[in-house]
Parts: structure tokens; sequence; C-alpha cells
């Protein structure tokens, strides 16, 4: 969805970003260091990294901003889990831009790929 | 009492997520299609206690989930199937496997309830998350309410696709027909549909936290966004990568 987003709006971006490449992130995507780390925090659970990351969001983005990055990352936070816990595979491990994405990022690496890649 | 009012916190939440949690609160409280409001209330109380179960921690830890045997820090109102399901949700969902969803069928905790124990894990999960990482206090759970589960189960439901049975892309018919229309809908909408009360409910915080499935092909910015569609998707990558979500 990124990558899709960034062409969409004809931006380019750097997906190491999503890997926690800090200026990675900030490539395209206004204040995308300070939301990458932001997310980092949340998903990682490390409470002193979380209020500093908030802090910098908030001073250099505002409270707009960093609530609807909050309720970004909540969500995304249990999407994983009913991936997870039903067992779902991707819907079309074919299609194009997702092959590649995942190729970039390497994401079999993670154990629920299983769930997608013994389907095939 | 009216919940999620926000009224210590520093920044302005928006009305439409303030309006979702509530909602589900609401939800949660009142008996469900497989769990009385007292259960339900439960599985919500052990999403918490999960976050600083002792056994857990040391159980993302182990090479296998089923190294070594231990005990749950719990509440003690659900069974030990269910409990187990909450936590390892909760904190270990990526080793949740096919034999693991069919142990628990064996052990008493159908399909069904289990679909409805995790739409409620994810929901109260995700809503504590929203607190957390704006620095709040969690909201105090709802006073469950009393009554019986319908016991509804979409007939149209058929194994398949992942570790339960779901609705098929083109069963959103009848009773159903709201949950996507036609056939425009995705494995992560499929996923809770055995339960389908427990996908509206995902729905309703999806639609305010992240965006409304009608909105998902909006690439840009959203009217009543303040960040644009590639600064949500980056938060939601790192977050889903952090998470190993290969989905």
């Amino acid at each position: 969805m990124l990558r899709a987003s960034a062409l969409t709006n004809k931006t380019q971006i750097d997906l190491a970003g999503v890997n926690g490449d800090e200026s990675a992130a900030g490539t395209g995507v206004e204040f995308g260091t300070q939301l990458m780390k932001f997310a980092e925090s949340v998903a990682t659970r490390d409470e002193s990294a979380l209020k500093a990351a908030r802090d910098e969001l908030l001073q250099v983005a505002g409270e707009a901003v960093l609530v609807d990055a909050a309720g970004v990352a909540a969500n995304f936070q249990r999407m994983v889990r009913i991936a997870d816990s039903m067992g779902i595979p991707v819907d079309d491990m074919e299609e194009g831009m997702g092959k590649q994405v995942r190729e970039e990022l390497n994401l079999e690496r993670f154990p629920s790929a299983h769930n997608s890649l013994s389907m095939g | 009492m009216t919940y999620f009012e926000y009224k210590d916190c520093p920044v302005t939440i928006r009305e439409d997520i303030k309006q979702a949690h509530r909602q589900y609160w609401d939800k949660l409280a009142a008996p469900g299609c497989w769990w009385t409001g007292i259960e339900r209330a439960a599985i919500a109380q052990e999403v918490r206690n999960a976050n600083t179960c002792q056994y857990c921690a040391d159980r993302k830890q182990s090479l296998s989930p089923y190294q070594f045997e231990g005990q749950h820090h719990s509440s003690g109102v659900l069974g030990k199937i269910a409990l187990d399901a909450v936590h390892r949700i909760t904190t270990d969902q990526a080793r949740i496997t096919q034999d693991y969803v069919n142990n628990n069928t064996n052990s008493g905790l159908s399909n069904e309830a289990y679909v409805e124990l995790a739409g409620v894990v994810v929901n109260v999960f995700s809503i504590d998350e929203f607190n957390r990482a704006l620095g709040l206090d969690l909201e105090p759970l709802p006073e469950p309410v009393p009554g019986e589960p319908s016991h509804y189960r979409p007939a149209q439901a058929v194994s398949g696709t992942g570790f339960v049975p779901m609705i098929p892309a083109d069963g959103a018919t009848g009773a159903e027909s709201d949950l996507w229309s036609k056939e425009r809908t995705g494995n992560v909408l499929r996923a809770l549909s055995l339960v389908p009360d427990a996908l509206r409910e995902w729905l309703e915080v999806f639609a305010a936290q992240y965006l409304p499935i009608a909105g998902m092909t909006n690439m840009f910015k959203h009217e009543d966004r303040a960040i644009n569609r590639m600064q949500m998707e980056l938060v939601a990558s790192r977050v889903s990568a952090l998470n190993q979500c290969f989905y």
C-alpha cells in the first residue's frame, strides 16, 4: 500500500524505511522519519522510546498528525494478530507489486509466511 | 458512565475515534454470539493481563511455544484453553498453527467461539494500544450486561482458506449482505466472518482508527485526516514489519 500510494502520488519513496532506515523513511514522506520512529516505538512497546518519539512527532508535526498516526499504529497492531490467529494466506501471491515488495523486504523470513507459501 | 471522554488528554482526539471506541465498549459488555457479556469482559481483561504475563514473556523467547509448561497471569474467569488462546493471540500470534486451533477445538473451544474471542482480543488490544501510543491510561472495562449468547452461525461459512471456516467471497448475502459489497473482499475481511458481528465490530474500529473500507482505494489524502495516505502506509508498514506480518 505504501508503494501503491507513492505511485499514485507520483512520489519517490524508499521502502527501506519499512525496515527501520531513518533516512529512507524520510524520503518523499513528510515527517517520515518521525512517523517511522513513532510507529517503531509503538510496535516494540519500548515506553521510553515511545515517549521520545511521541514528543518529537508532536513538536514537528502537531497534535492532529500525532493522533492520526496513533490510530493507524494501533490499528495495525491488531491486523497481524487477526491474520496470524486465523491463518489467512495472502490473497494473490502472484500479483506483481505485492510479490515485488515481499521480495524486496524479504518478508518470507517471517514465520507466518507459511500460511501463504503452503497454499502455493 | 461515559467512556472515552479523553478529558485529561493533552491532545484533541477526533470525535469519530471517541465514538467508535465508545460503541465498541458497549458491544463488548453485551452478550455476543458465543460468549456472555461477563466472558467477553473477562477476555478483555486477559488481553491486559497477557501484556504483564511472565509465562507469556518467557514463552515468547523460547524456541517452541510448547517448550515448557507454565501458568498465565490470569483473573480466573476463563477456562484454561480460552485463557491460553487470549494470551497467545495477544503476545505470540505468529506461532499459532492449524494444529493449535484444531487441538483447541478438540478440547472444547469451538471455531465459532475462537473467532469471537479473537475479535474481542484484537479490538480491545487495538483500543488499548491507541491510548498507550498517546501516553494515556487505559480505559476502565465496561460493566457486563446480563444475557445469553445468540449462537448465530452463518450457514454459508466454509472451510478451506485459513484455520477456521469463513464466508466465501460471494457469500455476503442475506443477513450478511452488509459485510462487503458484491465480491469485493479480501482474506483479512473474511477472517472473522464466521461470526459476522465480530467482523462488524472490527470494521467500525477500523474505519475510525485507519480508514473506512469504502475509502481504501483513495491513495491521496482523506479530507478528515491530518496525514496523507503515504504517511499512513509508512506507519502501517513499519508496525507490520516489526510484528513480522507476512500478510
